[in-house]
């Protein structure tokens, strides 16, 4: 695929943000294409959540610009043509968190069909119907009526999955989804991940998962101190990281 | 060495005069309870606003009302407020002004403690969505807010139905006034005031041990 010639689905560009004080990301820049898998990797703390964070539109960047196939979507004091545009491709862009965060007082069919309808204004019966669908496809048809605090960790962040894909997003983030679930559960949730990669779904992926990151990654970002130390295809990375840090944070991996 | 004559008859010769007096309760209360729901939720609002004159407004009313005492607040509104604004109100309409007043800035801190304990995760699961923020509120944050909100809304309904006997102060014709003025023409106070505490009592406590049943049920789910 000519990713050179196409505008990239979702970039940022010379990100940066700080809290007050504390300098979080200091210059990030990434771009995915069409079917990009970008697995990004690093140390707590190095700042992947702020990134993610930044790119779903959930903070204002400090310095530095996220562009949707071209169209600045966020910078430091945004024009109303910009806030025009964010408010256009928000629902473009879908998030998955690590702690879940359904809506308790809906059931799961209720949490997914909530932002068709109230969003895209999709008649009950479509969001209905798309709802189901995608319940079929994360595997938890059965569970269509069940308040969320019924189902296991695991069984929630596909609820959780499956509530983002309603909205038919163009690139989908996820934030150490799995992390917050018992080793046993986080296999189901890994599995959906890698069938929406091959399905050809844009996805960002922060993550612990070395294992996802080799094998459904197209690239892998390794962050460290709030800056991309290393990027490159999977293989390399793994095999034969560049720098020091990466080595060294690796190293943590192997047993 | 106590030798009281009781002489509870009295109870049942005044009973219609007794209940008249406990309807006027209730209904203060309830009413005071409706108008400070509403009051209460537009201090919250001012609280949490962003602009920090309004929110400035809303903290300092809540807390300016929360630290002083409800009678001379009620004793304020029925004395002074009229020469401020040069109109009389009649003793009924400043108890439930001033019952209402001090009562929502309590509510206020109930609803406030209620939005505040949505997590700020589902709302911006929410905004990810593509929700806009009148939608996340009335959708996501209000429906949570409520139930963990309603609970301290009886238990002020209950506050307030004792809090009503303050109108005995200003005339009011609640129940607490009609055993004050039942006493003076009976010369009977001890049988008639622990008629009425009774009374109040049979009715705030079966309220009250609901309200920690409905608690603790909200906090299994
Ligand atoms: N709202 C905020 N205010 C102040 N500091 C913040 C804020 N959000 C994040 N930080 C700080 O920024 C740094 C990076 O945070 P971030 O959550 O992005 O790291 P992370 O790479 O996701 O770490 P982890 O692997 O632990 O999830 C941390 O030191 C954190 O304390
Ligand atoms: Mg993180």
């Amino acid at each position: 695929m000519a990713a050179e010639s196409a505008e990239p689905i979702i970039a940022a560009d010379g990100l940066v943000k700080h809290f007050g004080p504390v300098r979080v990301l200091e210059g990030v820049s990434l771009a995915l294409a069409e079917r990009d898998v970008l697995c990004v990797i690093g140390p707590s703390g190095s700042g992947k959540t702020t990134l993610l964070r930044c790119c779903a539109l959930l903070e204002a960047p400090t310095a530095g610009t996220i562009r949707m196939r071209g169209e600045v979507i966020a910078e430091p004091a945004p024009g109303p043509e910009t806030e025009r545009a964010r408010r256009r491709v928000r629902a473009d862009i879908g998030m998955v968190f690590q702690h879940f965060h359904l809506w308790p007082h809906m059931t799961v069919l209720e949490n997914i069909i909530e932002a068709p309808r109230l969003v895209k204004g999709a008649s009950r019966e479509e969001a209905v119907a798309a709802a189901e669908a995608l319940l079929a496809k994360v595997g938890l048809s059965d569970k269509r009526d069940v308040y969320p605090q019924r189902l296991s960790g695991g069984q929630q962040q596909r609820v959780a999955i499956a509530r983002a894909l309603a909205m038919n997003p163009k690139v989908m983030l996820f934030d150490e989804v799995t992390s917050a679930l018992d080793p046993e559960l986080r296999r189901e949730v890994l599995l959906v991940m890698r069938q929406l990669a091959a399905e050809g779904m844009t996805m960002l992926v922060v993550t612990h998962e070395m294992n996802f990151a080799r094998q459904v990654g197209s690239r892998v970002a390794f962050m460290d101190g709030g800056v991309i130390v290393e990027e490159g295809p999977p293989r390399d990375f793994f095999q034969r990281p560049r720098t020091e840090r990466a080595q060294r944070f690796l190293a943590q991996f192997e047993d | 060495m106590f030798t009281y004559q009781f002489r509870w008859d009295v109870v049942p010769n005044n009973l219609h005069f007794i209940f008249s007096g406990m309807q006027m309760t209730l209904i203060l209360s309830a009413t005071t309870l409706a108008i400070a729901m509403v009051l209460g939720l537009v201090i919250a609002v001012l609280s949490m606003a962003r602009p920090w004159p309004l929110r400035a407004f809303g903290v300092g009313f809540g807390e300016l009302i929360r630290n002083t005492p409800v009678l001379v607040q009620l004793l304020w509104v029925y004395y002074v407020l009229p020469i401020f604004f040069e109109f009389r109100i009649d003793a009924v309409t400043a108890v439930i002004i001033g019952l209402s007043i001090y009562s929502s800035s309590f509510i206020a801190e109930a609803y406030r403690a209620g939005i505040q304990a949505v997590p700020q995760g589902h709302r911006e699961a929410a905004q990810v969505l593509g929700l806009n923020q009148a939608q996340t509120f009335r959708r996501i944050v209000l429906p949570q807010a409520i139930r963990v909100t309603l609970p301290p809304l009886a238990a002020n309904f209950v506050q307030l139905i004792k809090y009503s006997s303050l109108g005995a102060v200003l005339s009011v014709g609640e129940v607490t006034r009609k055993g004050m003025e039942l006493s003076s023409s009976t010369f009977r106070p001890l049988e008639i005031f622990t008629f009425i505490a009774v009374l109040y009592f049979f009715i705030c406590w079966p309220l009250s041990m609901s309200i920690r049943a409905w608690e603790t049920r909200l906090a299994r789910r």
